[in-house]
């Protein structure tokens, strides 16, 4: 478990530190995809949720899903490119819960990998986590979650 | 006169009046191309034919009179920022800004709200406007808007645009909007007039466009320590316009959020106080249980006047259980004269209001 300037950022998921989003792996070989408690404490409390639809092939670093908090809008990057298998209705209900527990029940959507191995080789995870966002935090000048 | 020498340049693009998907798509394009470092930071203008703008997440179904639109040729479309629905036609200038994050200053929406409006307001104060920054994102003269502003990030790009008032026909965007007002109404439309201004209404003479284009473009690169230099679309601009415009000028884009109109009710509440009648109108979104929009009306004394118009500002996307301590907090430390009408009161008329939805 890695906590920069107050954010906690698990160190055992993938980050794609530039588009503030994660991806865990299940045993099934499945991605679970969201936002960062960071991301989330620049948003402010989401208040709209609208993801691409199930069966839908992204890009890696294409949109899938976008959220809005008050009136900014953001677009979700994908961390990989893959399958979009199942958005998360209980968001839709309550975007809020992306705030409350963005790592837990507010996960944004799951996908199945195309190419895992090569893909992933631009995400950070393990040590790199904290010192990636440490760089990203002061760039953009974050006080802290 | 500030040196404006050796300043960091922007792009001036004045793209005139368009269809609402041709702007749209300009929106994509020029927000995609500053984020793939192909655009250059810019300031644009522009202006719409009649249309109706969705945000990003809301449905037709439920935002417009959709009959009204098509008997009077506005055109539907979908914005890809957030936020609540609005009219336009050529008489809102449209401003926006496409930064790179670092241009913005900040990755903190409140702070860039801030810092643009205030440039912007001041822009129109030297229009003879006394207009000033009203959080989270409008630009009032006296409690009355001018200048609605809302932003959108794609990595460490930046899109942030408002529209001023130029000229406004309320009783037609009261008629293609369904905001909570009540019923299209003489009454309605004085209590939309209380809550907008435009240009046109206050000044004794209305500048050019290009008048109004130069101060305000003026007003804001100062503000950033910039200058800015006209200039078109580069070719990689266009390719991203004409892959965008494919996209959003389309149903599919227009209706990729649908949801049904019983699932945004209006509720109301009415009661006489001894400060005079307070009536409430809410837009309600039954599926998040949350209050999306607010609406007073009636005579109820309250000074200074602007009070429950900016506390319909402050109750926007409140959720139901959130709305007696948000109302509270509005309150707090403000000096307001409501001849003994208290902030709980006004909470119970509020919860009166969302009430009748659990006895329908």
């Amino acid at each position: 478990m890695a906590t920069v300037r107050g954010c906690n950022l698990p160190d055992d998921l993938y980050y794609n530190v530039d588009n503030n989003v994660w991806a865990r792996r299940e045993a099934d070989g499945t991605l679970t995809i969201g936002m960062t408690a960071y991301a989330c404490s620049l948003a402010g409390e989401i208040v709209s949720y609208t993801p691409k639809k199930t069966g839908k092939e992204i890009e890696q670093n294409k949109s899938v899903c976008t959220v809005e908090s008050g009136k900014w809008v953001g677009p979700v990057k994908a961390p990989v490119t893959g399958e979009i298998t199942a958005t998360n209705p209980d968001v839709a209900a309550k975007p809020g819960t992306i705030n409350a527990d963005p790592y837990g029940s507010g996960w944004l959507v799951k996908m199945k990998p195309t190419n895992w191995d090569g893909d992933s080789a631009a995400l950070v995870t393990g040590a790199a986590v904290a010192s990636g966002f440490d760089a990203k935090m002061s760039a953009d000048g974050f006080a802290g979650c | 006169m500030p040196d404006r020498m050796n300043r960091p340049v922007w792009r001036l693009l004045d793209t005139g009046t368009r269809r609402a998907a041709e702007n749209m798509a300009m929106n994509r394009a020029l927000l995609t191309g500053r984020q793939q470092n192909v655009s250059p930071d810019t300031i644009r203008f522009l202006a719409f034919e009649p249309s109706a703008l969705l945000g990003y997440h809301q449905s037709a179904e439920q935002e417009l009179n959709m009959a009204r639109c098509h008997e009077l040729g506005v055109a539907i479309q979908r914005r890809i920022t957030g936020g609540g629905a609005i009219y336009m036609d050529q008489g809102q200038l449209g401003w926006e800004l496409y930064l790179d994050r670092k241009a913005a200053g900040s990755a903190e929406m409140s702070v860039i709200a801030r810092r643009v409006c205030e440039a912007a307001a001041g822009g129109l104060q030297q229009l003879g406007v006394p207009a000033a920054y009203r959080p989270r994102n409008d630009i009032e003269v006296n409690g009355r808007k001018i200048s609605g502003t809302g932003g959108a990030f794609d990595g460490d790009a930046l899109m942030y645009q408002g529209t001023l008032l130029i000229d406004l026909d309320v009783e037609r965007m009261l008629s293609v909007l369904n905001i909570p007002a009540g019923k299209l109404s003489d009454k309605a439309i004085a209590s939309a007039r209380e809550r907008v201004t435009s240009l046109s209404a206050l000044l004794p003479e209305l500048p050019s466009r290009q008048h109004i284009v130069e101060v305000l473009a003026m007003a804001i690169t100062d503000a950033f320590g910039v200058t800015a230099e006209p200039g078109g679309l580069n070719a990689a601009e266009q390719a991203l316009y004409e892959q965008a415009l494919a996209e959003i000028d389309s149903p599919d884009w227009i209706d990729m959020v649908q949801k049904p109109a019983h699932d945004r009710p209006v509720l109301s509440a009415e009661h006489k106080f001894p400060a005079g009648l307070l009536r409430v109108n809410v837009a309600w979104d039954r599926q998040q249980e949350r209050i999306r929009q607010v609406w007073f009306s009636g005579d109820v004394f309250v000074s200074p006047a602007r009070t429950l118009v900016d506390l319909e500002s402050h109750l926007r996307d409140t959720l139901a259980d959130r709305m007696p301590e948000a109302v509270r907090t509005f309150f707090d430390g403000r000096q307001v004269d409501m001849l003994g009408l208290q902030p709980d009161d006004i909470a119970g008329l509020l919860r009166q209001a969302l009430q009748q939805e659990e006895t329908a």
